[in-house]
């Protein structure tokens, strides 16, 4: 894949118009996106605009502008920068939703195995794994310096001396740290035929074959149990 | 025999109407439901009016003035209509005030009977009634009708002011889609005072689209040249506090800054107008029908706008949309003239 001066994948016109239409074909399009006035209201109480280059006044006028590569420009590295935390179409005047859109886009990007979703991704297949594997979302093995920047400076003190920390804690846990909490075969059972149902398993094969082939031998030892 | 025209509202477009019909020689009731006329500039003591900052009084007291002297206009303070009838081509109506009840038939009828100011308490991003130091276009005003441009949490000129736009307007979260159309205007005459008021003091206005128009764009260019009034594209997105006694506006500057957080002094929440719980009491009580915006609703808005839905019923003034005191007399007066061709026909 080549990237233009922005940072930004370069494919052709009629690409940028696929992944354009697609968004606006979703159903939840039209409802996230009315009317802008560049009233800035969106991005004065975006959090993620304190810190990076995100501005959801910006993925609104891109989706009015009509113009594709206006919009492909936000597929990259862009879409992820967004919270999701949906305090802009909390606050817009106009009830837009420039969060929803994101997640629209963002989707798009699964769906289609874009790079930039893989590499943003790759720190949650330890969770698709751990999910699929334990039932757990979370466990405290898993916290990593290398795999959780974005918690900050003291990433490294947390992942540090895990089973000592845990004894610490004043109240009963499992007292492993591979674990947060024990969840029975037949739940696990219902939850791989909800990911079936809605699709989990295809999108992980897309974004991470090899993780999709570890999380198939597990599922399958569970379903034969 | 003179007509007999019932004048609902004592503002300025009400009693415009009221004085043009008494100068016709037509008996006017003119029915106000507080214990004084002139309306919301006399409620909340308007000092200046824009485009020309004329004291106030020199338009809304000679008003009261003209219709408190006016023999054919039957005063009705503290006053309602407790029933309306329809009766033929004519009206029945029983008005209580503080002197009784009086049932009178009238040949025709004007509605005048204004607005409210948007409360901003109902929008909380800006924290109004939470901090001292913000307040809104009225309370304003009415300070500095009383010659008091001082913060309100410590009696201390602001060293910096922000006046914020459209608040309770054009933000359909607080079900107003529409613009206020005065409060740009009463903004930026609101900081040119502040700023002859106090030179040293830092006037911010953010906004999303400066509404001066017609010749009130004057107003806006006087003061951004004259007055170094700093005008910031922009809506304010929440208002915190700040330290040393400060309250924080937190935006986003669209053309310049980017994101920004300011301490300010002081914060003028520009809040716009609105029908008020009247309108729909009004709506009900005379048979006449409310606009998708909580104002009377005009038969036609361009071809007969002082005209309801029901033959001998007019409306003038911000009963019908948010309009500046200027456009309610001249409506009041036009108004008037449609009450009383209505009333000589039918009379």
């Amino acid at each position: 894949m080549e990237y233009d001066e922005n940072g930004v994948s370069i494919v052709s016109n009629d690409f940028k118009k696929e992944i354009f239409e697609e968004a606006k074909k979703d159903f939840r399009y039209e409802e996230y996106v009315k009317g802008c006035l560049n009233c800035g209201v969106c991005t004065g109480g975006c959090p993620p605009h304190r810190f990076f280059d995100f501005s959801p006044r910006m993925v609104l006028q891109n989706c009015k502008s009509n113009d594709p590569a206006l919009v492909w420009g936000m597929m990259d590295e862009y879409v992820w920068a967004c919270f999701q935390c949906f305090t802009c179409a909390m606050i817009c005047p106009f009830l837009n939703n420039p969060g929803g859109v994101i997640a629209i886009l963002r989707e798009i990007s699964v769906r289609r195995g874009f790079e930039s979703a893989k590499k943003v991704l790759k720190p949650y297949s330890r969770v698709l794994l751990k999910l699929t594997a334990y039932g757990n979302q979370l466990s405290p093995d898993m916290i990593q310096p290398d795999f959780f920047p974005d918690w900050g400076p003291h990433i490294g003190y947390a992942s540090e001396d895990l089973p000592l920390k845990r004894k610490a804690i004043p109240m009963p846990t499992l007292q492993v740290t591979n674990l947060a909490w024990d969840v029975a075969p037949e739940a696990m059972k219902e939850l791989y035929t909800i990911f079936d149902e809605a699709g989990v398993f295809k999108i992980i094969e897309v974004v991470d074959p090899s993780l999709y082939e570890i999380i198939q031998d597990i599922v399958d030892d569970v379903r034969s149990e | 025999m003179a007509e007999n025209i019932l004048v609902i509202g004592g503002g300025p477009a009400g009693l415009h109407a009221a004085i043009e019909l008494a100068e016709l020689g037509v008996n006017v009731s003119l029915v106000e439901r507080d214990t004084f006329f002139g309306g919301n500039p006399k409620k909340f003591k308007y000092k200046y009016l824009f485009p020309d900052l004329q004291p106030a009084d020199n338009v809304i007291g000679e008003l009261v003035k003209r219709a408190e002297s006016n023999n054919n206009i039957k005063k009705y303070l503290s006053a309602n209509i407790e029933s309306f009838k329809e009766d033929g081509k004519k009206f029945n109506a029983v008005i209580k005030s503080s002197a009784g009840s009086e049932t009178k038939t009238f040949d025709s009828v004007i509605v005048a009977t204004g607005f409210e100011h948007f409360d901003p308490a109902k929008d909380s991003k800006y924290s109004y009634q939470l901090f001292d130091d913000v307040i809104d276009i009225k309370d304003l005003e009415r300070m500095m009708g009383e010659g008091n441009f001082t913060r309100p949490s410590n009696g201390k000129p602001p060293k910096n002011v922000a006046i914020i736009l459209c608040v309770g307007s054009r933000d359909r979260h607080v079900g107003n889609q529409y613009c206020s159309r005065v409060c740009c205007t009463v903004s930026v005459k609101q900081a040119i005072e502040l700023r002859e008021h106090f030179p040293e003091t830092e006037v911010y206005i953010f906004y999303m689209d400066i509404r001066t128009y017609g010749f009130y764009e004057d107003l806006y260019w006087e003061a951004m040249e004259e007055h170094d009034v700093q005008i910031v594209k922009g809506r304010v997105a929440e208002i915190t506090s700040g330290p040393d006694n400060t309250v924080i506006c937190k935006g986003e500057d669209t053309l310049l800054r980017g994101p920004f957080e300011i301490p300010f002094d002081m914060v003028v929440l520009a809040s716009g107008m609105e029908g008020g719980p009247q309108s729909p009491e009004m709506a009900e009580k005379l048979g006449i029908e409310l606009d998708e915006h909580g104002f009377l609703k005009q038969a036609n808005v361009t071809l007969s706008p002082f005209k309801s839905n029901k033959d001998g019923i007019f409306l003038a003034g911000a009963c019908t949309g948010p309009k500046a005191i200027a456009d309610a007399i001249v409506e009041g007066g036009a108004a008037a003239m449609k009450a009383y061709i209505y009333a000589k026909k039918n009379s």
